[in-house]
């Protein structure tokens, strides 16, 4: 459908701040969300290609690059009295891309005790004490090099990670998972999380543009630049 | 971990700031294409915002360091 038969059909335009020509919006709303599960995807679905490639591209590219860095440990969902990861509130904001976190905290939190198909991808990080499905327990034990088959008691029908030792005792385990993590990875688990929690917060702009089109200038005061 | 341990050393050797550059390009990207529609406008405008973004977080790293030596 043309612009000129949108605006007789009375569907939403914006205007171009460049040319003031009109923007089919398309259903708005709509758009929104396809903006929030795949960063563009709904500047595409209205029809602007070359700015939906262009966000597609440039935050998918620093999401992708951060988790890299952050040795796929950065993005994760994490609720735990203490251990609350306000960082993925920002990190949510990329969509699709940060859903398998929510999966896997529910997933490791949950009845089940395990992340799907054992996967550590995207998976929070295990506390001193926690509960774990005793094939979580092996699979971590096998693909971590940081973790013994020693690390986990048996807490039936559970295997307990780490658990706090008798009183007395000296502990010279690491507390929890991701005390080894930071020890692992250094200032990248931080530069990960920047890159991962910037692609997010810029994908809010990109919400706002599929939702109500560019953002215009103010318009000048005349009043204020006559005085 | 970084995939490779080739990676992390190389990775390791870059100072911080770098890190920092494409942020500020991406940054600068988004913020003109979200007030721009025509692509020749997002390119001006691409690089006004650089100069705005570098501009100030290269003031604020300046006085940070400022303050760091003088301390």
């Amino acid at each position: 459908m043309g612009i000129s038969a949108s605006l007789a059909a009375g569907r939403i335009v914006a205007l171009s701040p460049d040319d003031e020509t009109p923007i089919d919006l398309k259903r708005p709303a709509v758009a929104a969300v396809l903006s929030w599960l795949v960063p563009g995807l709904g500047q595409l679905y209205q029809g602007r290609r070359q700015k939906g490639v262009l966000f597609m591209v440039s935050l998918l590219t620093i999401f992708v690059v951060g988790l890299w860095l952050g040795g796929g440990r950065v993005v994760y969902a994490s609720w735990k009295p203490g251990e609350k990861r306000w960082a993925f509130l920002c990190q949510a904001g990329i969509g699709a891309a940060a859903i398998p976190a929510l999966l896997q905290s529910w997933r490791l939190e949950g009845a089940a005790k395990q992340p799907v198909l054992l996967s550590s991808f995207m998976v929070p990080p295990l506390s001193r004490g926690q509960p774990v499905s005793q094939a979580y327990a092996t699979e971590l034990a096998r693909v971590d090099p940081d973790i013994e088959p020693e690390d986990f008691r048996p807490l039936p029908p559970w295997r307990q990670f780490r658990p706090f030792p008798p009183p007395g005792m000296l502990d010279r385990t690491p507390a929890d998972q991701l005390s080894v993590w930071h020890k692992q990875l250094g200032r990248f688990f931080e530069i990960g999380t920047l890159y991962t929690m910037l692609a997010g917060m810029l994908n809010a702009l990109v919400i706002y543009d599929a939702f109500s089109g560019p953002m215009h200038p103010a318009p000048r005061d005349e009043k204020k630049e006559k005085r | 971990m970084p995939t490779s341990l080739l990676a992390l050393t190389l990775l390791d050797r870059v100072p911080g700031i770098a890190f920092g550059l494409p942020l500020v390009l991406v940054a600068a990207v988004v913020f003109a294409a979200t007030h721009h529609e025509d692509p020749a406008a997002i390119r001006r405008a691409t690089l006004e915002w650089l100069g705005w973004l570098g501009g100030i977080l290269g003031g604020v790293l300046v006085v940070v360091w400022l303050v760091g030596r003088l301390v």
